[in-house]
Formats: structure tokens, C-alpha cells, sequence
């Protein structure tokens, strides 16, 4: 589903969230921590807290479907991806360099724009065991960099 | 619900951009980036409506709807859950997210992409803070409300109109630390604003004028709402773009053009708020700054509470008790003086006056200048009341609002800041007094 350009796009210092609905509708969404590509490329697996995120992960385990943006400050671009297999996996302490590698990267990019990096970090703040893993399989993507074609399936985009 | 909004409305700045979710029919989220929150009240918010997207249609199908908000200054996020209510597309509440939205086009690289199409209204259901780590927000700049506490108790020392200007001005730039700011008043025949008053400029600027509905000061004129905007963008540029426009359209000989209206170039962050009393406009209050996102909501609030009182004083200092007209004659003439004449040209048409070919005012203050310096000469006469002026003929006041006397503190400043050897002084309610140190030529054109 992602080619490689969009695949390295994701993981570099994008602001990420992650959204699923209820079964009346009614959506709730909590800020990524980083990301990762498995399954060679084929599932995308997102990094949120625990704490933050009961009502998120409801929804996820009663429907299974998410959406995730993915927006890097410094150019506005933006991508959507979808899926409709979403489910929940144990955090991985392996993948904290992740973590650690993606707060990095959205430091270099907020910190131009006068953000303070301690109240970054803070937002970024996790222990081991308060993190899980949503792992979904991205069955639509979308460009959302704003603008009249934002919405249009990636590849339909220029 | 357990937070109200005013209490984090930083988060709804933008600075760190929000996050919609609506969901589809089917059961589909749908997550996006907002341009712009803006504040209504603790129960409404509105969200730009600039593109017909996925959002819009969810939200055209009832979807309900959850803001993520994060506050760029403690890093604390809060949840919003909100109902549609409805979209208006005209209007002050437009005007003002239009505005605003305008600078965060230009600050993002998003000029001619961002236009607003509808201001969509929401209900406030809940508000709920994320857990998570938060830092100690960094102390304000100013305290506004005890700035605004200490201006009001100034403005209640004045008691003529002359110092009730002096002192706002002087508190917006003493009290509020503002180092750039006008004060204009509203001339309602002829749809303009005239600067009366300003800070932190290399010229005045007095008696420059701007149309109702140009640039942030004339859009706030037009709506009677405080426009605000955070970031340097040239579609809400005032100055020489608006005269340029004016010119354009072929209204440049009704607009005051020779004094050039005062202002910062690269100003980044405008706000404009109307002084109105009983629904009629007196004037707007206009502060810039160099700096990006330089006023937020707590100083919109508090120049809104500083103009409602300013108002108010402005009424109350426009004499209802105006002294009688004193008959012709009855004064003592004033002295003969000697030295090389002043040539003083009026030209019927615009109500011009030129002092030694030099333009000194036109409109309202330059008949009134005319009639004073005509009476001058006829008969040595130098005692005028405010209530003559209003009843002579060769004035023609635009009836009851005339704002005579910030007419005469118009005329009274352009005349100290040409400093040509006439003075205008106010020597009671309602009267004043004319001096001139040099021969007179008057010439009609």
C-alpha cells in the first residue's frame, strides 16, 4: 500500500495521531510517539500511551478500524492512512530507540517554529510499561497537505 | 463539564495546530489538522470551513465530532467533544476568523490556499485534559487585568476630552507595555476613520483617515468586532496597500491623502477594537507589533473592557450643556500683530486649508478652522463656543453625532504640530479661545 517514499516519510519528526470511532460514532484520538513499518512494509504499528488513550483503544478492540495522520511541521505535507484491521499488541521495550529517534526528529522540526523542547519532551514523556502498540494494516491513504487536492487518494495526488 | 474554555484558550491559537475526528456512516474515522479554533464563549467554539473534504462531510452527516488541543505552553492536551450547530459566512464572527486566518495562511505558506468559505459553529459537550506530563507555563508579559484596572482609574481622572485622549493613549503604552498603537475616530457622513491620537510612530499621523471597511481597522469599523490578527500577511495590510486599492477604485479624492496614515511596515501582529456606545460606533482602537502572535485573547479582552469604558467617556465629554454662542462683537478685540502674513487658502469644494501652501486639514475641522480664521479677520473675534460652531450655517455639521469637540482636539493638534502661529485653546465647557501671532491673507478658491 505505502511506496518507499511515503514509507520513510512516516518515520521521519512527523506529528502523529491516531483516531478510532465508537460503535455510536463518536471518535477519540491520542498523539502518536513514533512509528514503525512490519510485516515488510505491508502494517504500520504506532507507539501511544496507555494512560491516555482508554477510550481509544475501545474502539479499537470493538471495531478494528483507524485512521492515523502523519504532518511534518516544516512543509505542511500530510498524509491519512486507514485501516480497517487495527488491533493492539504489548509495547515492544526494543522499539524505545524508535521512540527516542522520532522525538529526536520532531524536535529538529518544532524548535525552529519557537517551540520550547522541555514542554516537547514533556509531551512526549512515557514510561515502559504505560506504552502499547496499535498495528493495522493501511487499506487507504490520502494526502491531507492542505490545500484543494487534500483528501484525493495518495498517487492521485501530484 | 469540569474545564471551562476561557481557561485554555491558548490551545485554540494554533501554535500547535489541532486535530479533528469526525466519523463516517459506516463507522470510518477520519482524522485532520485545523488552521483555526476561535473562541465564542466556555460553550461555543468555531472551526474554519475552507474545503469541502472528508470532515465536512461527516459533519454534513451528523457525525459527532472530538478536538485534540494542545497548549504550546505547558504542553498539556485536552480533549473536545462538540456538536454542529451551524455555518455562518458573513458577518463579524467571519470577518474576525477571516482575518485570522489570512495571517496563518501567510506565517504557513498557505496565501491564496486558505480562504474561508463558512465559519462552522459548535457546541462545547465536554472538555476533558489528557493525562500526561505538563511543564509551568512562563509568567505573561503584562498582567492585563490589573493594567486595565489602573487605566480605568487614570481615564476617571480626566475632564475634558483632551486629556481623556492623552491618558488612553499614554495607558495603552505605559500600562499595557503596547509601543505601537492609534486612536481613531469615527466620521460617520462620510464613512472614514481620522487618527487622533498615536504612540510610537516617527510622524503622527493625526488627521489621516482610512475608509470603513479597509485593512483591519476599517473591517473592524464595518463589523463593530475586534479583529486580531497574529502573523504578517498583506491581504489585511492597511497603509499605502488600502490607499493603493482606494485609488483604484476611483475614491482617492474623497480619502484624506496627504497626511500619510502612520504604522509599523512589517507589522506581524494587528488588532483593531471599535469604541462604541449604544450601538453607534465612536471609533476603533488600533495596537501593532514586530512580533508574531504578539496579543492573545486576554489582551483582546482587555482592550474590549478598555474601549466599552473609553466610550463612555468619550459621550461623557461631549458637552450637552454647551455654553451660549456669545454675541458678535461683545468681545474684546484682539490685538493688532505685525510680522510677514500667513496666507491662509480654503478651497469651498473639500473644505481644504492650506497655510502657506502647505496642506494643513480639510473636511468638518477645516470649515470650522475657515469660519474661525474668517471671523478672525473681520472682526478681531477670538472667544468661540462649541454651540455656535454648531448652529452656524457655513459649517454644516452632519447633524446631532458630529463629534464636534474631537473635531476641535483634531484641529487644536494638527495646528501645534504645523506650529504656523495659531493656537487653539480650550478655555472652558463648551468654549474656547483663538490666537494668532501673524497678519492674516485669506485667499477662497
Amino acid at each position: 500500500m505505502l511506496d518507499s517514499d511515503h514509507a520513510a516519510f512516516i518515520q521521519t519528526g512527523v506529528s502523529i495521531s491516531l483516531a478510532a470511532c465508537a460503535v455510536d460514532r463518536l471518535p477519540c484520538m491520542s498523539r502518536g510517539l513514533g512509528c514503525k513499518l512490519i510485516d515488510g512494509g505491508r502494517q504500520v504499528a504506532i507507539f501511544i500511551k496507555r494512560s491516555q488513550s482508554a477510550e481509544l483503544l475501545d474502539n479499537i478492540r470493538n471495531t478494528g478500524r483507524v485512521a492515523s495522520v502523519f504532518n511534518l511541521p516544516s512543509s505542511n505535507r500530510t498524509v491519512q492512512l486507514k485501516g480497517v484491521d487495527a488491533h493492539i499488541q504489548p509495547f515492544d521495550p526494543a522499539d524505545l530507540p524508535v521512540i527516542a529517534s522520532h522525538v529526536s526528529l520532531f524536535l529538529d522540526e518544532v524548535i525552529p517554529f519557537g517551540m520550547q523542547e522541555n514542554m516537547i519532551r514533556a509531551m512526549f514523556a512515557c514510561t515502559v510499561d504505560d506504552l502499547v502498540t496499535v498495528v493495522y494494516s493501511p487499506s487507504a491513504a490520502f494526502t491531507q497537505t492542505p490545500g484543494p487536492k487534500a483528501g484525493d487518494p495518495l498517487g492521485a495526488a501530484s | 463539564m469540569s474545564l471551562r474554555l476561557e481557561t485554555i484558550r491558548e490551545c485554540l491559537e494554533g501554535i500547535i495546530p489541532g486535530h479533528i475526528a469526525t466519523c463516517d456512516r459506516a463507522g470510518m474515522p477520519n482524522l485532520a489538522y485545523l488552521s483555526q479554533v476561535e473562541f465564542i464563549d466556555n460553550e461555543h467554539v468555531a472551526l474554519s470551513y475552507q474545503f469541502f473534504n472528508r470532515t465536512r462531510q461527516n459533519i454534513l452527516a451528523d457525525s459527532p465530532v472530538r478536538l485534540l488541543l494542545t497548549s504550546h505552553l505547558t504542553g498539556a492536551q485536552y480533549r473536545l467533544t462538540l456538536h454542529y450547530l451551524r455555518t455562518e459566512a458573513a458577518g463579524p464572527l467571519f470577518e474576525q476568523m477571516r482575518a485570522k486566518l489570512a495571517g496563518i495562511a501567510s506565517h504557513t505558506g498557505m496565501a491564496g490556499i486558505f480562504q474561508l468559505l463558512g465559519a462552522d459553529i459548535y457546541r462545547v459537550l465536554n472538555i476533558e485534559q489528557v493525562p500526561g506530563e505538563t511543564v509551568a507555563p512562563p509568567p505573561p508579559p503584562v498582567n492585563c487585568l490589573n493594567a486595565l484596572r489602573r487605566t480605568v482609574d487614570r481615564l476617571a481622572t480626566c475632564n475634558t476630552l483632551e486629556c481623556l485622549l492623552e491618558k488612553a493613549v499614554d495607558c495603552l503604552e505605559k500600562e499595557f507595555g503596547i509601543a505601537h498603537l492609534m486612536l481613531l475616530m469615527h466620521d460617520e457622513a462620510r464613512g472614514r476613520l481620522y487618527t487622533l491620537a498615536s504612540r510610537g510612530y516617527p510622524e503622527s499621523g493625526i488627521g489621516s483617515e482610512i475608509p470603513v471597511g479597509a485593512g483591519v481597522i476599517g473591517i473592524c469599523a464595518r463589523e463593530r468586532t475586534p479583529i486580531r490578527i497574529g502573523f504578517t500577511n498583506s491581504e489585511y495590510a492597511y497603509g499605502r496597500t488600502v490607499r493603493d486599492g482606494i485609488a483604484a477604485d476611483g475614491q482617492a479624492d474623497a480619502l484624506e491623502t496627504a497626511i500619510p496614515l502612520p504604522g509599523l511596515p512589517d507589522a506581524a501582529s494587528q488588532m483593531a477594537v471599535p469604541i462604541s456606545v449604544a450601538g453607534r460606533l465612536l471609533g476603533v482602537l488600533y495596537v501593532e507589533s514586530v512580533s508574531d502572535l504578539h496579543f492573545g485573547y486576554d489582551e483582546e479582552d482587555a482592550l474590549v473592557a478598555f474601549a466599552a469604558q473609553l466610550g463612555l467617556a468619550i459621550v461623557h465629554h461631549q458637552p450637552a450643556d454647551d455654553q451660549p454662542d456669545e454675541p458678535a462683537g461683545s468681545e474684546e478685540a484682539a490685538p493688532a500683530v505685525a510680522g510677514t502674513p500667513l496666507t491662509i487658502r480654503h478651497f469651498a469644494a473639500t473644505d481644504s486649508v492650506f497655510i502657506d501652501d502647505d496642506y494643513l486639514i480639510k473636511g468638518v475641522a477645516g470649515a470650522i478652522l475657515w469660519v474661525l480664521l474668517s471671523d478672525f479677520a473681520e472682526r478681531r473675534r477670538t472667544s468661540f463656543t462649541n454651540k455656535g460652531l454648531r448652529v452656524d450655517p457655513r459649517i454644516r455639521l452632519p447633524g446631532v453625532s458630529d463629534n464636534l469637540e474631537a473635531r476641535l482636539v483634531l484641529l487644536q493638534r494638527r495646528l501645534e504640530e504645523r506650529d504656523a502661529g495659531i493656537r487653539l485653546t480650550k478655555t472652558g465647557r463648551g468654549r474656547f479661545s483663538l490666537a494668532v501671532d501673524r497678519p492674516l491673507q485669506l485667499l477662497e478658491s
